[in-house]
């Protein structure tokens, strides 16, 4: 009997540090949408530069490209199963996990690369990472965000 | 050989350049929009061009060449079952430019059109792409254009399936030429059946409607925004 308590209370008890350690399912989705406002924000910036829509500045694209990289790794610990209320996250991410997390990689490898591009002053690069992350983007709002 | 009176200039070059000039810019479109990334400062322009080309052709529509215009070829749903019945029939009806039930897919395919470029002018992917427009409304708005803008695109992907099947209806199982006419502009007709030549505009007129539109566009989508 005894032993029975105190198994519940361990087993209780490493649920609750279990489901302290995870973010509330309801924050999860404030935090990414944040994080992607804010990359949004930032990469228009650099998207405006590369197509020539506002003068090439280094040191904001450098502090646009900086923020990119850093909030592109927000997002993917936000996805967990049961966010998709109040977002156009769509229910195939939870069914269809590894081409998301792929295409979710695939974004963050682009957004990491941009510093480093930005820093070279090669403009053919630059633009070309532009592109290639706004590409990257695009492949997931395709199948993954509600229209 | 073919001799002159049995055929006739259907459709007038202003129509014809038109047309494939749309053709192509929509295709483009469809594509650079799918693609994203550095592609859509091309979607972009594209479908600013895509808008100057309807706004002609809604001029040519109403100043234009005889078989242009949409008081020719805009024709009540009754005209159009009789000729969709007589045609699949076995009797296609020889009409001079668009027929009855064509003429509704004109309008049907233009309105479209119009729906689609000018959602894009307010359309944001909340990537890096923007409408020239998007900063002039509400983010409600914004968001109801884009979520158009992607559903409608679709629905135009249907319409031009809709009309390719329809090219090649006519074009092989019924015989009847339709693509040589919107290439060279001549219809070939059997002898004796030659209807009355229509009228056409002359080409300066439609050299200034273009001139005309693409200045509205610019307007809209360069010197507006700025203010």
């Amino acid at each position: 009997m005894k032993k029975t308590a105190i198994a519940v209370v361990i087993v209780a008890a490493s649920a609750f540090l279990a489901e302290a350690q995870q973010v509330k399912l309801e924050n999860q989705i404030k935090y990414r949408k944040a994080a992607y406002q804010l990359m949004n924000f930032n990469f228009s910036s650099l998207d405006a530069m590369a197509t020539d829509k506002k003068p090439f500045n280094k040191d904001e694209a450098a502090r646009n490209a900086e923020f990119v990289a850093l909030l592109s790794t927000v997002p993917k610990g936000f996805f967990s199963e049961g966010t998709d209320k109040d977002t156009k996250a769509k229910p195939e991410i939870w069914t269809h996990r590894p081409d998301f997390d792929a295409k979710m990689e695939k974004m963050m490898g682009e957004a990491g690369k941009m510093p480093a591009v930005v820093r070279s002053g090669d403009m053919v690069a630059f633009k070309k990472q532009v592109a290639d992350l706004g590409e990257a983007c695009k492949a997931c709002h395709e199948e993954y965000r509600a229209k | 050989m073919t001799a002159a009176r049995d055929r006739f200039r259907v459709w007038d070059l202003p129509t014809r350049i038109f047309h494939w000039a749309l053709a192509i810019l929509v295709i483009f479109s469809f594509a650079t929009g799918k693609i994203g990334g550095g592609w859509m400062d091309w979607h972009l322009k594209s479908g600013y061009a895509i808008l100057a080309l309807l706004l002609f052709r809604l001029g040519w529509g109403i100043l234009g060449s005889q078989t242009a215009r949409f008081t020719h070829f805009v024709r009540g749903p009754r005209a159009a079952i009789a000729f969709a019945r007589a045609t699949f029939g076995g009797n296609h009806p020889l009409t001079l430019g668009h027929n009855p039930m064509g003429g509704w897919m004109v309008v049907f395919m233009l309105a479209l059109l119009v729906a689609q470029a000018s959602s894009g002018l307010f359309a944001d992917d909340e990537i890096a792409t923007q409408g020239p427009l998007a900063v002039k409304v509400s983010n409600a708005l914004v968001a109801k254009m884009t979520s158009f803008h992607y559903y409608n695109g679709w629905t135009i992907v249907a319409a031009v399936a809709l009309h390719v099947i329809a090219v090649a209806t006519y074009q092989w199982a019924l015989k009847v030429d339709v693509l040589r006419p919107m290439v060279s502009g001549w219809k070939v007709v059997p002898p004796g059946l030659r209807p009355p030549e229509p009228e056409r505009a002359a080409v300066w007129l439609a050299a200034a409607f273009l001139a005309i539109a693409a200045a509205l566009v610019y307007a809209l989508v360069v010197i507006y925004p700025r203010g």
